[in-house]
């Protein structure tokens, strides 16, 4: 007995819906079970995770702020992966986009005005489109795998961001602590919400969302970016340029996980310091392929995994859960999503082995079956 | 030619189906000994599947396999041959690094010294007059010579029964005369052959019988000898076959395409170099580019339709404009469209809807981009036309791509450039894989838009099609063309020399003119 995977002539429209539901449901009932063997109250552990932030108002806006960012660069990662261009350095991107806020934070800090903030947004996307250019110049002049030079800046970037604060913009007031000075009020995010900690982050994670969509199902540019992955030879002869495409997607994606970087910086974080890093610019990956790397798609699952972080830290205080355990889910919640989309997309199919010289036979199975 | 009347290989309600198709259906057939045997059917008939099941590389849901007299089960490749059944695929499986005796011997099932396969492998050579020499690497070797391995390949195990799956798509005339000569002999020593085309004209010179196929039935059976290949394609398709009408008085307007020293350098590892390519076509004029599959087709169709952008502007020139340097959308503005060889993923995208792949090629010259944005009703409307105008068999403008069959596919592509109102049109194998109603209509559809005036180039390795279509005939090898000439003042044995790779020396001895009708193996 051996399996082997067919491809499905007509994959199931609802089941690429259901998948992701799917997912997050075994995630939950896989997480239990685990978190019982461990040790833990593995149903406690769930219910905490993917419950609490959901049921009690209080961490709505918890909510908000973790998924805003996991939202923008999931959009801008989305992109990119329906062209085939695989960016898996957006944490990079989004620390140099924080490091370029920063920057212009610390010149302007004597100076006062509403066009501090939009300078620092602009010096973010710059930010995260500077790292991610290095990879398109190589991806597109020396097709060297893009995959492996963003995330490989990725700790570039860390290094660079250490540097810093340990270095040239170590605030004189921190009694030694490795932290920039805290940004002024006109460098600092507002609350659009009285009484909350509900950030700019939010709506603009929205807005950034739904023009994505627009742009993906509407514009021409969406249509190029759709054909140049799903179909590079086409896309060539419908009139559309490779590495163009690349390099738009690059500087796309990179932009909105330099802009979310600003948008950390000056929002929950205030100065810059060396936990900046949180893996968002990692679990974006997450959200996008949960989001079926569609606009909308992605702001719900920015939501989800929003809940997952914010549920790790209500089961690490209440139920002593390890922070590890949400990584933990995270990862659980990828794989299943993967394994789903293969069942989408093939049907397994046991066949007989017949015992076949393997060096004819090699070449021949790969004709088509009919 | 001395002929038994024993059954070699009989099948009795042979049955496959596949995921969605039913591709063999309660199959019978016999094949006697010594008998060249004709599989004759359209793409998908279930001819492939009928042979790939006698040599054991798949089993039948159902059915009966008898091997001269006996029942058998054939579970494999390997027992097929223990049984005495060889197979020359049409695509081969030869390790290009290799040297010819390596790649014969890497396909035996029993080990044998080298020296004994040598002396076989000679005798054999020797016996049919199979040309090879069995130190080359098979990098160096042409198409026809490959071939050639395949079948000494297949003669090692001393087969009773040889099964050929379209063997000549990729030979040139005189290497498919060559190839009968070896098949006859075989046949003359009592070995049967399955013989899978469906090129008719081969098959009635080459064929004793003929079991034709359609849609995995068997529809008849015939003496190809007797019956013409209009009769035989009508059995094969099943309905009768619309004759084409090409106006005989053409009067050609200006030039609409021309091309100067056209020269591309080899595109990564497998691609071929285009050199010093010149010809022009004029407005209304057809020009057709024969030539064997991997001599630069693919490439050329390139070049011209813009997906590869040259760096001489002068190469190309489009009704007096220079395009070498512009891409596909810009050439599209200036009226040249394109349709390239393959249909799934070149041609067309697979999972995209057909109105998406309307806006694939037609957005700028049916204006269906605003301010960067797609205006969807517009390329719903194109799509609605073209499924209309071209008879495109379909569930409706929404369907995906990969739903179509490969003709109706096919139509649709065709249809989409041809309703473009295309000044200029280069086209790659429009009726390859297209069954025959289909192929009669995108052809008509080439002729009427040459009527209006529209320069089109023609790149076909189907000599049948090129010589119906088209005014004037060039012949691509190894990337060079040989200089276009009217169609009527090439004989069928310049065109195969110059397949083959011969240029400019055009033996005294081919004085035959073209005939639609070639006796191509008649000898």
């Amino acid at each position: 007995m051996q399996l082997q995977l067919e491809k499905r002539l007509h994959p199931s429209r609802l089941m690429l819906f259901i998948v992701p539901i799917g997912a997050v449901i075994m995630t939950m009932v896989l997480g239990a079970i685990i978190f019982t063997i461990l040790g833990f109250n593995g149903l406690s552990a769930v219910r905490e995770i993917f419950l609490t932030p959901i049921i009690n108002p209080l961490k709505w806006q918890d909510l908000a702020v973790k998924a805003a960012p996991l939202i923008i660069i999931g959009v801008g990662l989305s992109i990119g992966y329906r062209a085939n261009v695989w960016n898996i350095g957006a944490e990079g991107q989004y620390i140099v986009g924080g490091l370029a806020a920063t920057a212009i934070a610390l010149i302007t800090y004597e100076m006062s005005g509403w066009w501090i903030l939009p300078l620092m947004a602009i010096g973010g996307i710059f930010g995260g489109m500077v790292w991610v250019f290095i990879p398109a110049l190589l991806r597109t002049k020396l097709k060297v795998n893009e995959i492996l030079t963003s995330l490989m800046l990725t700790y570039v970037a860390v290094n660079l961001l250490n540097y810093l604060v340990f270095g040239p913009w170590k605030s004189p007031f921190a009694f030694g602590q490795p932290q920039t000075i805290l940004f002024n009020e006109w460098q600092t995010l507002p609350y659009i919400i009285e009484g909350t900690i509900v950030q700019a982050g939010a709506p603009i994670a929205i807005i950034i969302a739904l023009l994505a969509w627009l742009l993906m199902s509407r514009s021409l540019f969406g249509f190029q970016i759709k054909t140049v992955g799903s179909a590079p030879n086409a896309a060539r002869y419908g009139g559309f340029s490779e590495n163009k495409t690349i390099w738009l997607t690059l500087l796309i994606s990179g932009g909105l996980a330099g802009l979310a970087g600003m948008l950390e910086v000056a929002g929950p974080f205030g100065r810059m310091v060396p936990q900046f890093p949180t893996g968002y610019g990692f679990t974006a990956i997450i959200v996008a392929f949960l989001g079926r790397l569609h606009p909308i798609g992605v702001l719900f699952a920015g939501i989800i995994l929003a809940i997952s972080f914010v549920g790790g830290e209500v089961a690490q205080t209440t139920i002593a859960l390890p922070n590890a355990a949400v990584g933990l889910f995270q990862a659980l919640m990828l794989f299943l999503l993967l394994a789903g989309d293969v069942l989408v997309h093939y049907k397994i199919k046991p066949i007989r082995i017949n015992r076949v010289d393997k060096g004819q036979m090699g070449a021949k199975k790969q004709e088509e079956i009919i | 030619m001395q002929k038994s009347q024993n059954i070699m290989l009989e099948l009795k309600n042979i049955s496959k189906s596949f995921p969605a198709v039913l591709a063999n259906d309660n199959i019978s057939f016999a094949v006697k000994s010594g008998e060249i045997h004709a599989l004759l059917g359209e793409n998908g008939a279930g001819k492939s599947t009928l042979v790939k099941i006698i040599y054991g590389i798949m089993q039948p849901d159902k059915g009966e396999i008898f091997w001269q007299g006996k029942k058998v089960h054939i579970a494999n490749p390997r027992a097929a041959r223990a049984l005495g059944i060889g197979m020359v695929f049409q695509h081969f499986s030869l390790f290009e690094a290799m040297s010819v005796l390596e790649n014969i011997a890497l396909g035996m099932d029993k080990k044998i010294s080298n020296r004994i396969l040598e002396k076989k492998v000679q005798q054999i050579m020797q016996k049919y007059g199979l040309l090879l020499n069995p130190k080359r690497i098979v990098s160096t070797l042409g198409v026809g010579e490959r071939q050639r391995i395949e079948i000494v390949r297949a003669l090692l195990v001393n087969p009773k029964l040889l099964i050929m799956d379209e063997p000549t798509s990729v030979l040139t005339p005189q290497e498919v005369e060559q190839l009968f000569l070896v098949l006859r002999q075989l046949a003359n020593e009592g070995c049967s052959i399955i013989y899978i085309s469906h090129k008719l004209q081969e098959i009635k010179a080459l064929c004793d019988r003929a079991t034709i196929l359609r849609g995995g039935k068997v529809v008849g059976e015939c003496n190809p000898k007797k019956e013409t290949s209009k009769s035989m394609a009508q059995m094969m398709i099943g309905t009768s076959l619309k004759t084409i009408k090409k106006s005989k008085k053409k009067k050609f307007a200006d030039i609409g395409l021309k091309v100067n020293n056209l020269s591309l350098k080899k595109q990564g590892d497998f691609g071929v170099s285009l050199k010093n390519i010149s010809f022009t076509v004029r407005h209304g004029e057809i020009l057709g580019i024969a030539g064997v599959a991997g001599n630069g087709q693919n490439e050329l169709q390139n070049v011209l339709s813009g997906e590869i952008v040259l760096k001489d502007n002068e190469a190309i020139i489009l009704n007096g404009v220079a395009v070498g340097k512009k891409n596909a959308t810009e050439r599209r503005k200036l009226g040249l469209c394109a349709v390239p060889e393959e249909r799934y993923g070149h041609a067309a995208i697979p999972d995209f809807s057909l109105n998406d792949n309307s806006i694939l090629t037609a957005r700028e010259r049916k204006n269906m981009v605003r301010a960067g944005m797609i205006n969807i009703k517009k390329a719903q409307d194109f799509t609605k036309k073209i499924i209309a105008n071209f008879n495109v068999m379909t569930t409706g403008h929404a369907a995906s791509a990969n739903s179509l069959s490969g003709g109706n596919l096919q139509k649709f592509i065709m249809g989409r450039e041809i309703l473009q109102a295309p000044d200029i049109l280069v086209v790659s194998q429009p009726t390859w894989g297209v069954d025959a109603g289909a192929g009669s209509a995108i052809r008509q559809a080439i002729i009427d838009l040459a009527l209006k005036g529209a320069a089109i180039v023609l790149i076909s390795q189907d000599l049948d099609e090129l010589l119906e279509l088209c005014d004037s005939l060039a012949v691509i090898n190894e990337g060079k063309l040989s200089k276009p000439k009217k169609v009527g003042d090439m004989s069928i044995e310049e065109i195969g020399l110059l397949m083959g790779g011969i240029h400019g020396a055009v033996p005294k001895e081919s004085s035959s003119k073209i005939k639609v009708e070639t006796d191509a193996a008649s000898a």
